[in-house]
């Protein structure tokens, strides 16, 4: 095969990533350093405006819940599928929080209740960061502001959540 | 974080609390039908340990390039020079580096190797994408997590 053909297929390869847009480790890894800082926003924004069901009202308790939950997620370049985690319970008003479990400090996975200390509260592994059971920071460890809370809607007794946002 | 252009300006920002060094050693060998498949398996499932590792423990954990290998008997020339990683990271503030490996060869250098070895015994090939795959890998993240918090705690 000469050089020419060879050529023509990677090229042609290479658009058929780039203008479909989808999978392809080597689309994504040749194009995306060029494009960081363009598609930088667009790779945060976890599927604007989408909704996805996550549990029963009925099933919400006042001790918070780990539940997971699957978005689709565009990043520019490619669709992907990406799980989320969310505390969700009812407050001290009886209303419905769900919560990201993401430090705000440097991006750590909290978890809830598994300090013997302090068995209300959201405890992060990577340097003590803890948050009262609304997910607010306590002050004194390293986190700087609450946890994110995730948007929300609940339709015939149904709960659906939508994007995570700071407070 | 991971060695890429976003983490390491968060790196840059935060690093006293960054302390602690991941580095996958992943063998690799066009040689034998057995170990072509077997090797590409471990690589994959050792691809999923460290990402997952990574996004439960972020902000303390730099995972970063594997170094990859072709297997041969002696690990003899590998070890001198991961000695020079592992030392090239200590010296920029790295407090914990960890080695994650299925090799069992490594063990013999444990003694001799700058970082703290972690072997993982190596799963039986299976498909990656049945549900009970998934929990068992699932549950070996876990207990690496684990792991890595007891090495924060000595
Ligand atoms: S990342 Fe959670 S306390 Fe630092």
């Amino acid at each position: 095969m000469s050089e020419k053909k060879n050529n023509q297929v990677s090229r042609r390869t290479f658009l058929n990533y780039t203008l479909t847009g989808v999978g392809g480790f080597m689309g994504a890894a040749m194009v995306a350093p060029m494009v960081g800082m363009a598609v930088d926003p667009l790779l945060q924004a976890d599927g604007e405006g989408d909704f996805v069901y996550v549990m029963d009202e009925d099933e919400i308790t006042e001790e918070p819940q780990r539940k997971t939950f699957t978005i689709d997620q565009e990043d520019g370049w490619y669709e992907s599928q990406a799980e989320r985690v969310a505390w969700i319970f009812r407050d001290g008003n009886g209303d419905i929080l769900a919560l990201s479990p993401i430090c705000t400090h440097l991006g750590c996975i909290v978890d809830w209740g598994v300090q013997d200390d302090h068995p209300d509260q959201f405890y992060c592994p990577c340097h003590d960061g803890r948050y009262d059971k609304d997910g607010v920071n306590i002050p004194g460890t390293p986190p700087t502001e609450p946890l994110h809370v995730y948007e929300q809607r609940v339709d015939d007794g149904r709960l659906y959540l939508g994007r995570a946002n700071p407070r | 974080m991971k060695w890429m252009y976003q983490d390491v300006q968060a790196f840059q920002n935060a690093k006293e609390y960054i302390d602690t060094a991941v580095i996958p050693l992943v063998p690799y060998t066009f040689k034998g039908e057995v170990d072509i498949k077997k090797f590409a398996f471990q690589s994959e499932v050792m691809n999923i340990f460290m990402s997952q590792i990574e996004k439960q423990l972020k902000g303390r954990v730099f995972l970063l390039p594997s170094y990859y290998y072709i297997k041969t008997d002696s690990l003899e020339p590998h070890y001198q020079q991961l000695n020079e990683t592992v030392d090239h990271l200590h010296n920029h503030q790295f407090k914990h580096v960890l080695l994650f490996s299925f090799d069992k060869q490594w063990r013999k250098f444990m003694k001799d190797l700058h970082g703290e070895l972690v072997w993982l015994p190596a799963m039986k090939e299976q498909d990656l994408n049945q549900v009970e795959t998934q929990q068992v890998i699932q549950s070996h993240i876990g207990d690496i997590e684990d792991l890595i918090k007891e090495q924060w705690k000595s």
